[in-house]
């Protein structure tokens, strides 16, 4: 297992966001995390990714503990310089990229790599000149996020996650900024990953593509995971009512 | 006297005043950020405490605030230092311009998109790393123009050094006119503080259009 999460929970003031979500990422599976907009979605993925903490519950990476929950029922986390190497098993892609304006597409790319893990510049630049060229913007280089268009941006951005070479790799909605034109280029680099059997959880709307790249599909609505299972299961033929009533919504 | 006389009279004044500007900047630049930083203290005390600093800074004359930098330490506390006159000089133009870069400062890195923040948490990115490295560059580019208009008010409020009565240009124009019975020292400062505020803003255009590379 690469990922473990048991029994998170998670509020906001009086609001319970997620309550008690398990689930768990074996090496070389794509997830696909669905449902409605509010459901808890990208605050799973924030607690995963350690930008949240979780009040209660169990996250484990590679079968260590990050947190865990302790006898009064609180969270309670590792300490910030093992929480460190927690963060370099993961990666995040944001919906809306936040790369470094102020930095070139590669040094977008190579700034974590050297600065963060220390590994030699020239070595980072060579990873970061593969990872461009996989994206199909090696031309871009030296371009600034402002000259590229959101689906050049977005794959800058899944680059400078993949740079940083990390276990799992999460996308929140990593396409619902984009003009639908460009929607298809960054999917297909996602798709490419998968085959490439990068573990990746993915958080989309995207239902064609959920349904094709995905191993498991995770149907999540007002804090719960309500249905999971085989991607062919889940949308063909979805067990419970809120499924259905859900990709009803994108069928046409 | 002479025009030339009345020039190199006054040029040691012109010195006085730039010493005083680049004294104020060297100062108060850094330490506006100093203050721009405890002003987000978890700690509310800190809060509290450089909240009202920059209110009383801010709303007080700095003419007056000179004069209790220089007459504070003699009538408050029965303190007789020496030469005090060009230490509280520099001590009142710092403490008041850091307070007002301090409030620059903090609109600019709260005018960051928090997505900045998260993606070099993410990254891995020290808190130190994470300001020097991502916010603090994009908050310079931000705030250039409201820091130029500060640092040509800064040429100007120079001349309030003759509160102090310290023969800046200005205190030596007013001295040299009434002595003289001539306008013409007034003209030279005029003069002086006009070209000093052009190469400000000149210098100052030519860091924003270095730092046009990128929106
Ligand atoms: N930082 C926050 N503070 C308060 N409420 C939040 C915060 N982040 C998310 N929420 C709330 O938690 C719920 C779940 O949000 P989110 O995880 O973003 O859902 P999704 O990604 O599935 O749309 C929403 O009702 C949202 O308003
Ligand atoms: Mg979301």
């Amino acid at each position: 297992m690469i990922l473990e999460m048991n029994n998170i929970r998670k509020h906001f003031d009086d609001m319970e966001v997620l309550k008690d979500i398990s689930f768990s990422v074996d090496s070389g599976e794509v997830v696909s995390i669905i449902g409605p907009s509010g459901s808890g979605k990208s605050t799973l993925l924030r607690c995963a990714t350690f930008l949240e903490t979780i009040d209660g519950g169990e996250i484990k990476y590679m079968g260590k503990t990050a947190a865990h929950t302790n006898d009064s029922g609180n969270a309670v986390y590792v300490s910030q310089q093992e929480l460190h190497v927690f963060r370099n098993y993961c990666g995040l892609v944001f919906q809306h990229f936040n790369l470094c304006p102020h930095y070139s597409v590669l040094k977008n790319l190579i700034d974590a790599p050297v600065h963060v893990q220390h590994r030699s510049k020239d070595e980072a630049i060579d990873t970061a000149m593969e990872l461009l060229q996989k994206m199909g913007i090696a031309d871009r280089a030296d371009a600034y996020p402002y000259q590229l268009s959101g689906g050049q941006q977005q794959r800058v951005a899944i680059a400078r996650a993949l740079a940083m070479k990390p276990d799992i790799l999460f996308f929140d909605e990593p396409t619902s900024a984009l003009d639908p034109e460009l929607t298809g280029e960054v999917l297909k680099v996602i798709r490419q990953l998968a085959e490439e059997k990068m573990t990746m959880v993915v958080v989309t709307h995207e239902m064609p593509f959920a349904k094709a790249v995905s191993n498991r599909v995770l149907f999540m609505d007002g804090g719960v995971v309500v249905e999971q299972g085989d991607p062919h299961d889940v949308f063909d033929n979805p067990q419970e009512e809120r499924t259905k009533q859900f990709l009803r919504v994108f069928e046409r | 006297m002479e025009f030339s006389t009345m020039l190199s009279t006054m040029a040691p004044g012109m010195l006085r005043s730039v010493g005083i500007f680049t004294l104020t900047l060297l100062g108060a630049l850094p330490l506006g950020m100093i203050v721009a930083l405890l002003k987000k203290s978890r700690f509310v005390v800190v809060r509290a405490i450089i909240g009202a600093y920059i209110s009383i800074i801010r709303g007080t004359p700095l003419m007056l605030q000179l004069l209790v930098w220089y007459f504070g330490p003699f009538y408050l506390f029965q303190m007789n230092i020496g030469d005090w006159r060009f230490p509280a000089l520099i001590l009142g133009f710092v403490v008041n311009y850091a307070a007002y870069f301090a409030e620059i400062y903090r609109g600019g890195i709260e005018s960051i998109p928090v997505g900045q923040y998260e993606a070099a948490e993410v990254l891995g990115y020290s808190r130190a790393q994470t300001f020097m490295r991502i916010i603090l560059p994009q908050v310079i580019k931000r705030i250039l123009p409201a820091i130029t208009n500060e640092v040509i008010t800064l040429v100007k409020d120079t001349s309030l050094a003759f509160t102090l009565a310290y023969s800046e240009i200005f205190s030596l124009a007013k001295q040299i006119s009434a002595s003289q019975t001539s306008f013409t020292p007034f003209v030279i400062a005029g003069v002086f503080y006009f070209v000093a505020n052009y190469v400000v803003a000149f210098v100052m255009s030519r860091i924003e259009k270095a730092l046009d590379y990128y929106k």
